[in-house]
């Protein structure tokens, strides 16, 4: 059809690497300005393959390495000794595949906790009910300890004092200031990989939606891109126009519900007011567009369910630029507020030079120097419909990612009005999809929280051997560890929030 | 910052009423049951077969037969919109909480069973609310929104609170997968006696899409026992209101609702 946007080139190129030689490989690749996407492995019949997606941030395509390790083999030499990004990544093929990356420097559990039972490698197998029924023997976790005259441990979760999601911080304080923080999550591990792998395509899209249900329609994009770009389709543009403003909505929704939860959390209950009901405002657009406030269920591979006629579409992009008005009224509130943002500079500093080392996306990544967005990189035609910049600070701090998130959904609201207000009905027949066998497909999208990846690659039948998700929390959450400490431990959940990262999202 | 101060002021009352109102028209709602008859017997399956949730069943033993489980319903709208006949309709309704498991399972031309009686009247006036998520963030941010000024449920009476000691009832959202059955069991452990289990939502009310795996995430039935069950997926805030409301026994949750 149209000009074809470069994430969804297909086939999308793969190449195998040596196994050996993939470290050294990945080190080039990152120091020529490319992203390590995601890091993840696979079953074949010749043994496990470690697979790598390495993002060109310059020229905005997207390259697949396979790795094959021998027959039998459980191991391979880590990655992260010289490639940071990786760390969380192997930590999650340690446990979802029982593949051991030697020289790890800090090998423990992810998302598969001790109360499974032991040798369960949920995608290197299939886990049947006997093997669940087995006793459990597996090794207790062991937090790192914070050795020293004074210091103490304050453990905090899984159930959290607020209303948010599940996970372990285990703070070791010196006084009241945070000396180290080490995070553990997994309480919400449900098993969504092995789901899409044995799942009827039709349901896929239900099941990515309920990926991290918060992110519905970013990981709806995403998984309608991945199929398109494995199946070599494209929907026609009126629909992907749709479909990034319904990206841009769920980012203006969500980054004003956190600015107002970072008003909460600094007890500045008027703010916190004010910005809860211009998300009420957000989501009743998303609702008359898409006949639901999470927008779920009409973003679909090739389609677009129940398309809005065009009155409601123009009537939605008023209402979008109305609201736009009031945000920008609102906004100083918290930013424009001497008591607030004494609160706020300077806490959860983020170093630029670690923000670098551990691949941080989004808005964390923006409020720290790094100047990565998937929609500039990528280069979406609909992207062009206005002028727009995305917000680079270098602060790193609790009011750097306030200010970024501020402007952020400032400019969503834009996007998503002048887009909307374009959008012209098609009617997209839903056809079945034929997928080529022993090829890969990805969606790449820039989801509230940052670079959203989708993975799909099928074995010679054509069938989906693998379905991977890297949600954009996975590569930030090491930083927010970093970031807390040196602070006070009563302000970690101000901290927490600037960031707002997704434990359902990361745990999968 | 004195202009968007104004601005504030300015402001005109936001709180949302009158309450549990239905759903606006845009919005495509759970599915519900019509007296229209299903045409099963005829071979017709449009429901079911674009059900990926499993929600419908059918049956021609008797005269054609639908059951639809708005426990397991990912509120998608495919069978409102495919079904030749309208027995199945899209319903906007948010009084959608009910008392026991089955009420949630709607058959064509059969009423349900009266609930068993079970009011706990001792929480009329107050209810002091413990939240725990496991898994379904959408659902965490509905319940936030319950009680921003828009619903604003503590002009009922109800609050949220951090200790599970100080709960009356226990709110859950999420499909419980393994590595949250101990923590919850060990909050609802925490409350003190009487104390209330709510599942909200279709994720906590049967594991959704992903009962049946090896995280064993299939609701909050397998762990704990609910005393209300609120469908949605997510459910909207009045949908969670009307289901804390139920808890409570407050006379604003007895009408038009599911349960006889």
């Amino acid at each position: 059809m149209s000009d074809q946007p470069s994430a969804l080139i297909s086939p999308i190129p793969l190449e195998n690497v040596p196994i050996l030689q993939l470290r050294a490989r990945l080190k080039t690749e990152l120091s020529d300005g490319n992203r390590l996407g995601l890091l993840t492995a696979m079953s074949s019949p010749n043994g496990s393959q470690i697979i790598s997606l390495l993002v060109q941030t310059l020229s905005g395509g997207v390259r697949v390495l396979i790795s094959q390790l021998p027959h039998d083999a459980a191991s391979y030499a880590s990655l992260t000794p010289d490639i940071p990004q990786a760390h969380w990544f192997e930590r999650e093929i340690n446990d979802m595949w029982g593949i051991r990356p030697l020289g790890h420097p800090r090998l423990k559990s992810l998302v598969i906790h001790d109360t499974y039972p032991d040798n369960l490698f949920p995608l290197a197998q299939q886990v049947s009910p006997a093997l669940m029924r087995k006793r459990n023997n597996r090794a207790a976790y062991r937090f790192s300890v914070v050795q020293g005259n004074g210091v103490y441990e304050v453990p905090v979760g899984p159930v959290h004092a607020g209303i948010i999601e599940p996970g372990h911080f285990r703070f070791s304080c010196l006084g009241e200031v945070i000396e180290n923080l080490e995070i553990r999550l997994g309480y919400v591990h449900r098993g969504v990989e092995e789901r899409l792998t044995n799942c009827d395509w039709k349901a896929m899209r239900h099941v990515v939606e309920a990926a991290s249900s918060d992110t519905a329609a970013a990981n709806a994009v995403a998984h309608a891109q991945a199929i398109e770009s494995l199946a070599g389709v494209q929907a026609p543009p009126d629909i992907q126009r749709l479909r990034s403003a319904c990206v841009e909505i769920e980012r203006a929704a969500c980054h004003i519900g956190d600015l107002g939860g970072i008003c909460n959390d600094l007890g500045f209950g008027a703010g916190s007011a004010a910005f809860a009901v211009l998300r009420g405002t957000v989501l009743g657009i998303a609702e008359m567009i898409t006949g639901s406030r999470f927008m779920t269920g009409v973003i679909v591979p090739l389609s677009h369910r129940n398309m809005p006629a065009k009155p409601l579409c123009t009537a939605a992009a008023n209402r979008l630029h109305e609201c736009r008005k009031q945000l920008q009224s609102t906004i100083p509130l918290l930013l424009q507020n001497s008591s607030a943002i004494e609160r706020m500079e300077g806490m959860g500093v983020m170093k630029h030079s670690l923000a670098q080392d551990f691949g941080l996306v989004g808005p964390a990544g923006r409020a720290s120097g790094i100047d990565y967005d998937v929609r500039k990189v990528f280069r979406l035609p609909e992207y062009d419909c206005m002028e727009w910049q995305t917000p680079n600070l270098y602060d790193g701090d609790v009011l750097a990612r306030a200010k970024v998130r501020a402007t952020e959904a400032t400019t969503a609201l834009d996007l998503a009005s002048v887009m909307l207000a374009s959008v012209t009905p098609v009617s997209a027949p839903e056809s079945v999809v034929e997928l080529p066998a022993d090829s890969a497909g990805v969606g790449i999208v820039e989801a509230w929280r940052g670079e959203l990846i989708h993975l799909i690659l099928t074995n010679s039948d054509g069938v989906v051997a693998r379905y991977k998700i890297k949600d954009p929390s996975f590569n930030n959450w090491t930083a927010l560890a970093v970031a807390a400490r040196g602070n006070l431990l009563s302000d970690f959940p101000l901290c927490n929030k600037s960031f707002g990262l997704s434990y359902s999202g990361t745990d999968l | 910052m004195l202009p968007a101060l104004l601005n504030y002021l300015r402001g005109a009352r936001q709180t949302r009423g009158p309450v549990l109102p239905d759903l606006m028209d845009v919005n495509r709602g759970l599915p519900t049951l019509t007296s229209s008859p299903c045409i099963h017997n005829e071979g017709c399956t449009t429901c079911a077969d674009g059900c990926v949730s499993d929600a419908i069943s059918l049956s021609t033993e008797d005269t054609a037969m639908v059951t639809l489980d708005l426990g397991k319903c990912l509120a998608c709208g495919h069978c409102t919109h495919a079904c030749p006949t309208g027995t199945i309709a899209a319903s906007r309704i948010t009084r959608t909480a009910v008392r026991q498991r089955s009420n949630l399972v709607l058959t064509a031309g059969v009423t349900s069973p009266p609930a068993a009686t079970n009011m706990r009247e001792m929480f009329r006036n107050s209810l002091v609310v413990r939240y725990v998520s496991t898994g379904d963030n959408a659902t965490d941010m509905e319940v936030n929104a319950c009680m921003n000024p828009l619903f604003d449920a503590s002009r009922f009476g109800i609050q949220f609170t951090a200790s599970p000691r100080f709960a009356d009832a226990l709110l859950i959202g999420g499909p419980v997968p393994l590595a949250m059955h101990e923590p919850l069991r060990a909050t609802f452990e925490a409350m003190a006696h009487p104390r209330l289990v709510i599942a909200a939502g279709m994720q906590a009310v049967s594991g959704g899409l992903f009962t049946g795996g090896y995280t064993k995430a299939d609701g909050v039935g397998k762990v704990l026992q609910p005393d209300i069950w609120i469908p949605g997926n997510p459910p909207h805030p009045w949908m969670i209101i009307h289901g804390l409301l139920l808890a409570m026994g407050h006379p604003l949750a007895f009408a038009n609702q599911l349960d006889p």
